[in-house]
């Protein structure tokens, strides 16, 4: 290169370096542009201009920072950059469906939505900045947004105990619990019941071989003309605690063939006084007494029968025992009054009370019950099986382990089996991508995943294990929320004294009353202390209620219940000596302490006060319009005809002065009574006094149906 | 020349890379159902669900414990104790009576009862056993599912009757 060229540069060179400075500074450009025009940036705008249409923009911009807004939760794990956009989440004026989103103000919920931000409850990526990462799954974000409709699932992550704003999870929570899930799956908050399925040690001596056949190939023995059968018009596999395995043939006849050799212990017949058996086995009307029997004694209360109307058919009764429609063609004939009189001495576990049984009554419960629940069509459809073969049980003990009936069912000689199935305590929280889908073509997100495993466990695994649940939608919806709940052991251990544990009270009495307890199951349905049944009142403070008299007539006859209930106390035929017993145990134990019945004496209430009580009754509370006196009244209370028999006078003052007090929850309003009011009002309560067994009621006063 | 046409494919590119980064959020189905808290079959037609909000929801199991009793034909029990009294309530989902009346009006009945208010005295006062946030509620869950339909009224002050 000539001298006088070098340090020249030539037109094209300089064209070159102008336009890469440009492209350059383009390029530096780009940063800053695509900084100021991110989307999170635009909706902090949009709210000042928003705010600025609005009446109150100064409160509403008082906060205002034109950052990312963050919550930030350490010992959760949480970073919530949701407030970034939802600037108006906790500003009260911005309620209403007229606000645009995203500025619209939460409504109202338990928690300060300042403090806890949004995926807590929610779910998505709280530290995303973007519309679609924040709410969506997307390559690198795997958590959705939670469907409303499943949102209790998460209020569960850390309540382990029921909460009653979360009526879904509850339902979901006590579904998994009585379908036998713990059986195969190891859960969260849900522990293994000492007993899951029925015991099978003695199953031989029940049911026969054919009915084995049936009952495992079709776990569902009631369907009207449809196929379908409905209970308050939701359509419901009936039985569903035992689920549908896909068995092949060979299956079912060789578990058929082993559970019907399994007779452990043969059944001791019940020996009939010869005296009913020649008396009643002649009368044509047996079956009909046997009816009648049946209805009194209310084994409706946790039988249901199925009663079909109009082409519909629905179960009628309560849930706890198994459903009894075609029982008669199910269990052996002499096997039937042997379980009715010592149900615990075939299955220790039952929850069924043992009756004590005249051999009149059993008699003729017994020929109604194979007369009337039965199906002649039953097992029609069943093949000749015969009588089982070696090789058959062979296979049947095997398949009895392979297929987990182990799980839940036990067999003399056989150790349960657990965790047959995968732990499912961590499964609300995982990641789309840990889950298998196979060739299904269903939304790939943890919710339609469990639906699906629920429905159709083969939809998603060629190969599963699991039984096919036929639920309800609503419940289906409700299981799927209680499984989303089970986020497994908190990664940090700060969460855990944020979570609420499950409170498992358990109340078993010792002594005389301890063996009453157990004989009748009070606890089925009755709460004590906390522990028991829903059905029937709570009796925790039984003894402070009501008077021992009215109480030992009640257990020895207690058909004196509200006409409206459907569920009600069976009669057990108590002896004297076991009414007398539960009386004495709830006089000296079940007391509440704040009713001191000793401060009373019946005579300090006069019949002035008594008139005046009427009137505040009748006048300016009008108590008729939940309680009935005499023939009119209403009845969403008790009837209180015989109040002044069956309430001590302690327990109707402190019930006035404070219901709650005394059973939370209960819907009596707690009202402002005067002190010269509450005994006006105890002392005409305690006039009434019907005839003792005539509309006296006594169900619900615990605000419990 | 083609140095020129090499910076402005770059160029070109470069701005292509620009606008790819802008994303398209994706639509979200409209569920009405899956996207509601709780819901109710529409009392007038059973063929219509009616979502309810977190508060709604929570009126609604308020009302389904006390006030069912008496403010709606069918119970959790049976029969309804309403055509016990008279006068007779009305029913909850009546908007043809209930969406005249306004919040203020009906929180004061709910806690103070029908006397206070100059109505029957048969609806006791619910302010002592009920939470403030129970009633409201309660009144979110009668606007949610009157019949015909209830409009707040926009902006409106307090309208005690």
């Amino acid at each position: 290169m000539p001298v006088e060229r070098m340090g020249r540069v030539s037109r094209g060179l300089r064209l070159a370096f102008a336009l890469s400075s440009v492209i350059f500074l383009a390029v530096l450009a780009i940063s800053p542009v695509k900084d100021l025009r991110r989307e999170w940036k635009r909706y902090k705008r949009d709210y000042i201009r928003f705010a600025q249409t609005r009446p109150d923009t100064k409160r509403l911009l008082a906060d205002y920072r034109p950052d990312i807004d963050q919550i930030w939760l350490p010992e959760m794990g949480v970073v919530d950059r949701c407030t970034t956009c939802h600037q108006g989440i906790s500003q009260p004026s911005l309620a209403g469906a007229s606000v645009p989103q995203p500025f619209r103000a939460h409504p109202p919920i338990p928690h300060r939505v300042q403090e806890w931000g949004c995926v807590v409850c929610h779910r998505g990526q709280g530290p995303a900045t973007e519309v679609a990462e924040a709410h969506e799954t997307t390559l690198a974000w795997e958590q959705p947004i939670l469907p409303l409709h499943f949102i209790q699932g998460t209020c569960g992550s850390c309540h382990r105990d029921d909460l009653s704003e979360t009526p879904q999870l509850n339902r979901g929570r006590q579904l998994i619990d009585q379908l036998n899930c713990a059986g195969c799956h190891r859960l969260q908050g849900i522990d293994r019941a000492v007993m899951l399925g029925p015991d099978l040690t003695n199953i031989g001596t029940k049911v026969t071989r054919a009915w084995i056949y049936k009952w495992l190939k079709e776990p569902r023995t009631i369907a009207d003309a449809d196929g379908n059968v409905s209970v308050n018009g939701v359509e419901t596999g009936e039985e569903t605690r035992m689920p549908k395995f896909r068995l092949t043939e060979p299956e079912l006849r060789a578990l058929s063939a082993y559970l019907s050799t399994q007779h452990a212990t043969p059944i001791e017949a019940v020996k009939f006084d010869p005296r009913v058996i020649a008396t009643w086995s002649k009368r044509p009307d047996v079956v009909d007494q046997g009816e009648i029997r049946f209805r009194q004694m209310f084994c409706s209360t946790c039988h249901s029968l199925a009663v079909t109307r109009a082409g519909e058919t629905k179960l009628v009764g309560g849930d706890i025992g198994p459903e009894l429609t075609k029982v008669g063609s199910k269990v052996k004939p002499e096997w039937l009054p042997a379980w009715l009189r010592d149900p615990q001495a075939y299955l220790p576990h039952s929850k069924m009370p043992r009756y004590g049984w005249s051999d009149e009554d059993l008699f003729k419960v017994t020929q109604y019950i194979q007369a009337k629940l039965t199906d002649s069509d039953l097992l029609n459809d069943v093949p000749q099986l015969g009588a089982p073969t070696a090789d058959e049980i062979k296979t049947g003990k095997r398949l009895f382990f392979d297929k987990g009936c182990a799980s839940c069912h036990l067999v003399e000689g056989l150790g349960t089996q657990k965790d047959f199935g995968p732990d499912l305590s961590g499964l609300g929280a995982k990641n789309v991508s840990q889950l298998e889908f196979g060739t299904s073509t269903i939304p790939r997100n943890l919710i339609s995943y469990i639906q699906a495993k629920i429905t159709d466990p083969l939809s998603v695994n060629p190969a599963a294990r699991m039984p096919q649940y036929n639920l309800p939608p609503t419940d289906l919806d409700a299981v799927t929320t209680a499984l989303l709940a089970m986020t497994g052991t908190p990664a940090t251990s700060g969460i855990e004294k944020l979570i609420v544990p499950k409170h498992q009270p358990e109340f078993h009495p010792v002594g005389e009353f301890g063996k009453v307890y157990e004989r009748y199951k009070c606890y089925v349905c009755h709460q004590f202390n906390g522990f028991g049944g829903t059905l029937a009142p709570d009796l925790s403070y039984e003894g402070s209620r009501t008077s021992r008299a009215w109480l030992v007539d009640f257990l020895k006859n207690p058909q004196t219940l509200r006409p409206t209930l459907i569920l009600r106390m069976p009669q057990f035929n108590m002896s004297d000596h076991e009414a007398s017993v539960i009386a004495d145990y709830f006089e000296m134990v079940l007391q509440h302490p704040d009713v001191n019945s000793a401060s009373f004496e019946r005579s300090e209430f006069t019949p002035q006060m008594a008139v005046l009580g009427k009137e505040l009754y009748e006048i300016k509370y009008q108590c008729q319009a939940c309680h009935t006196v005499g023939a009119s009244g209403g009845y969403v209370g008790p009837s209180l005809n015989n109040a002044g028999n069956w309430l001590t006078p302690a327990w109707i003052e402190a019930w006035l002065r404070n219901p709650q007090s005394l059973v939370p929850g209960t819907i009596e309003p707690h009202r402002a009574f005067t002190d010269v009011e509450v005994k006006a009002l105890t002392a005409y309560l305690l006039t009434l006094r019907g005839a003792p067994g005539a509309g006296v009621s006594h169900a619900s006063a615990g605000g419990q149906e | 020349m083609t140095r020129r046409l090499l910076m402005l494919a770059l160029l070109l590119l470069t701005s292509l890379g620009f606008c790819a980064c802008k994303k398209q959020p994706g639509a979200v189905a409209a569920q009405p159902l899956r996207n509601s808290y709780d819901s109710e079959v529409d009392w007038n037609d059973s063929t219509r669900v009616i979502p309810l909000s977190y508060q709604a929801a929570q009126g609604k199991r308020i009302f389904y414990q006390y006030c069912v009793w008496c403010h709606a034909d069918a119970t959790p029990a049976g029969p309804s104790n309403r055509s016990n009294l008279n006068p007779m309530p009305p029913l909850a989902n009546d908007g043809a009576v209930l969406n005249s009346l306004s919040d203020d009006f009906l929180r004061n009945t709910i806690m103070l009862g029908g006397s206070a208010v100059g109505k029957s005295a048969l609806m006791p006062p619910w302010g002592q056993t009920l939470k403030h946030d129970d009633i409201e509620a309660v009144i979110t869950f009668y606007r949610a599912i009157a019949q015909p339909p209830y409009e707040s009224p926009a902006r409106s002050g307090p309208n005690l009757r």
